[in-house]
């Protein structure tokens, strides 16, 4: 009974992750070299991937997406949401009938991915990295997958976004806390927060561990983190800026002593595809603000 | 023979009430085949129809017939175990869960699919499935040697000692599973889900042919035992002088019970309470008579299996419920009747 209650908060928590976003979309409508073939239908199994897809014009080309898919706002009209990757399952895609199915290698459950291999359909899973590097690999990867090549501008607007980071002079130490209903988590090494929060000039608070632990009281007061990090919609759920306060040993912080709480959209922090210099700068602007 | 013409009726009955729900599952479904009708379109792949869409062919016969029949084989293991355990403790709270054969088979899953992750690569799909699931079943053969040995003495069960080395076991594997899929990287641990709420979603034909050969080998030695099983309710020492091999019938129990647990923990996680519901309902029928519920319990597990299974993918569509919230539901307040009814005797 307790699975089903936290199962219907992640469902509650997930579904409340999508709220329609201020309109910043990217007008992409310049030609490419290559006419993009418009009779692809894809389906896009993670934000990072659907924001590339989109971002390189083919957004109209999109059928089906997963609720990490948060972004642009506009593909919630046009594309269908599949739930979530862990607990998908194939018969909904092949409802949408895709001639493409794109997906990361994290988090998917592995019997839709033999699913998918024997359904026939062509599919790419690509292996992200929660880098610089990495995800101008999975942008170049994934304009191949749809037969565009014209994602340099992409990796440009990336690098010069970066550019705008201001160096922080005393770097602070951010804890990600990931909210899902009561269960807290905190983001270790090899996270996308834990990356983000690098590149933004801050060190991830928690390094002794790889991805997602549940938060204890006594690591909390011993990584004693300067700032204390959330998605927004996690931050809500947490019951806002009160409630993370309240959260046990946050208190005993210097992030709890001084109220230094940041909160960025989600998809904008784990996605990891063409935003990511507007997600570092964003943070970083945060970083500078709640550091002086 | 009126017995046995009336068991032909009940079967030939239940078996067309369960080919019915077989089409209304192929019927059911969010992938719409162009208009066309499910049937026709299997129809269509059986003449070997160079015509049909691929992604037709592949929902039709590797998503939705996989599946129906995975749930068909896999509702019907779980209810005779349920009903030859509750034979052989001659006990009506006696199932899998219960006694803690399927917490065992989880574990030993578990630990094959950790190991067994080392070289998994270099092994053939149908070896894959056959060390978790022999892992499975020497896990549930375990589990019930050690509940019979605690619980069962000169032939007499002691129900409480029974229930409480199951409640034991259960907690130990459990505990050793939960520390298992904390450590693991391995994405098909990881899914607590499926060990603890069962799921039909990963049905494939391959599975399909091994759990059909464990049903037919189970089947021959377990489905003929009805008067066995009868003569036993009397008691070892009257069964032994009706002619019966007390003492083999046990073993066959023991060792096909836990093979038939093993192999459908292994495959589909641990869907509760078939095996208690399935013999309960029809005991309010035919009393305890094996002869009739045995058999019977075959087709009926198939059934509600079956039933649950198409509800838990159309009830939230296009996502789906984890089956065991279906199964617990119904089974938990038929636990609870047991109880109740037999308040005096146990």
């Amino acid at each position: 009974m307790k699975k089903l209650i936290l199962a219907a908060s992640i469902l509650m928590a997930v579904y409340s992750c999508k709220k329609a976003e201020g309109a910043k979309t990217e007008n992409t409508t310049e030609t490419s070299s290559e006419a993009p073939k418009s009779n692809n239908k894809i389906v896009t199994l993670s934000g990072g991937i659907t924001e590339i897809v989109s971002a390189l014009g083919h957004e109209k080309e999109i059928v089906g997406t997963d609720v990490t898919s948060t972004y642009p706002a506009t593909l919630k009209a046009t594309a269908k949401d599949l739930g979530h990757v862990r607990s998908m399952t194939i018969e909904p895609i092949m409802a949408v009938s895709p001639t493409l199915i794109l997906a990361s290698d994290k988090d998917i459950n592995p019997d839709l991915l033999g699913k998918i291999k024997s359904s026939g359909i062509q599919a790419e899973v690509f292996k992200q990295e929660y880098t610089i590097e990495g995800t101008k690999k999975l942008i170049a990867d994934v304009a191949k997958a749809i037969g565009n090549t014209d994602y340099q501008k992409l990796n440009d607007k990336i690098d010069a976004d970066l550019k705008q980071i201001q160096p922080i002079a005393k770097k602070p130490k951010v804890l990600f806390i990931y909210a899902r209903g009561n269960m807290l988590m905190v983001s270790g090494k090899n996270t996308p927060m834990a990356s983000l929060i690098g590149l933004a000039g801050g060190e991830n608070a928690v390094n002794d561990f790889e991805d997602f632990k549940p938060l204890t009281p006594e690591a909390v007061v011993k990584a004693n983190p300067d700032i204390l990090f959330f998605f927004e919609t996690g931050l809500q759920g947490a019951g806002g800026n009160e409630g993370a306060l309240k959260m046990p040993g946050v208190a005993q912080t210097n992030a709890g002593k001084n109220k230094k709480i940041i909160a960025m959209d989600g998809g904008l922090v784990s996605g990891f595809g063409p935003r990511l210099g507007e997600a570092a700068v964003e943070l970083n602007k945060l970083l500078i603000e709640n550091t002086k | 023979m009126r017995t046995q013409s009336k068991l032909y009726f009940y079967l030939i009955v239940s078996a067309l009430l369960l080919v019915i729900l077989a089409v209304v599952a192929l019927y059911t479904g969010v992938y719409d085949f162009n208009g066309a009708s499910p049937f026709s379109v299997l129809g269509q792949l059986i003449k070997g129809d160079p015509g049909l869409a691929l992604n037709d062919k592949y929902v039709i016969w590797d998503v939705r017939a996989a599946r129906i029949i995975m749930a068909i084989l896999i509702g019907s293991m779980l209810a005779v175990s349920g009903t030859s355990l509750q034979g052989l403790f001659k006990n009506p709270l006696a199932t899998g869960e219960a006694i803690g054969l399927t917490s065992g088979a989880t574990l030993l899953a578990a630990i094959a699919i950790v190991l067994g992750g080392h070289f998994k690569q270099y092994l053939p799909e149908v070896v894959q499935f056959s060390l978790v699931g022999i892992s499975a079943f020497l896990g549930a053969l375990l589990a019930m040697m050690l509940v019979y040995r605690i619980s069962t003495s000169a032939g007499k069960t002691n129900v409480v000692m029974m229930l409480l080395s199951g409640v034991a076991i259960t907690s130990i594997g459990f505990s050793i599973t939960g520390f298992l899929i904390y450590i693991s990287k391995d994405e098909q641990l990881r899914d607590l889900t499926f060990w603890n709420m069962g799921s039909l979603a990963a049905a494939t034909w391959t599975k399909n042919i091994v759990l059909t050969v464990v049903l037919i080998i189970s089947y021959i030695v377990l489905l003929p035992k009805g008067k066995a099983l009868n003569a036993m309710m009397l008691g070892e020492k009257d069964a032994e002088h009706l002619g019966i091999n007390v003492e083999k019938l046990k073993k066959q129990i023991v060792i096909i019970t836990s093979l038939m647990v093993g192999t459908c923990v292994a495959f589909s996680g641990t869907i509760g309470f078939i095996g208690l519901i399935v013999p309960y309902i029809l005991r309010l029928l035919f009393k305890s008579n094996y002869v009739f519920i045995l058999p019977l319990s075959a087709v009926l597990g198939s059934i509600l299996l079956l039933t649950a299974d198409t509800i838990s993918r159309s009830i939230v569509a296009p996502s789906e419920l984890p089956i065991g919230i279906l199964t617990s539901l119904i089974g938990g307040p038929v636990f609870i009747a047991i109880l109740i009814k037999f308040k005096k005797s146990l």
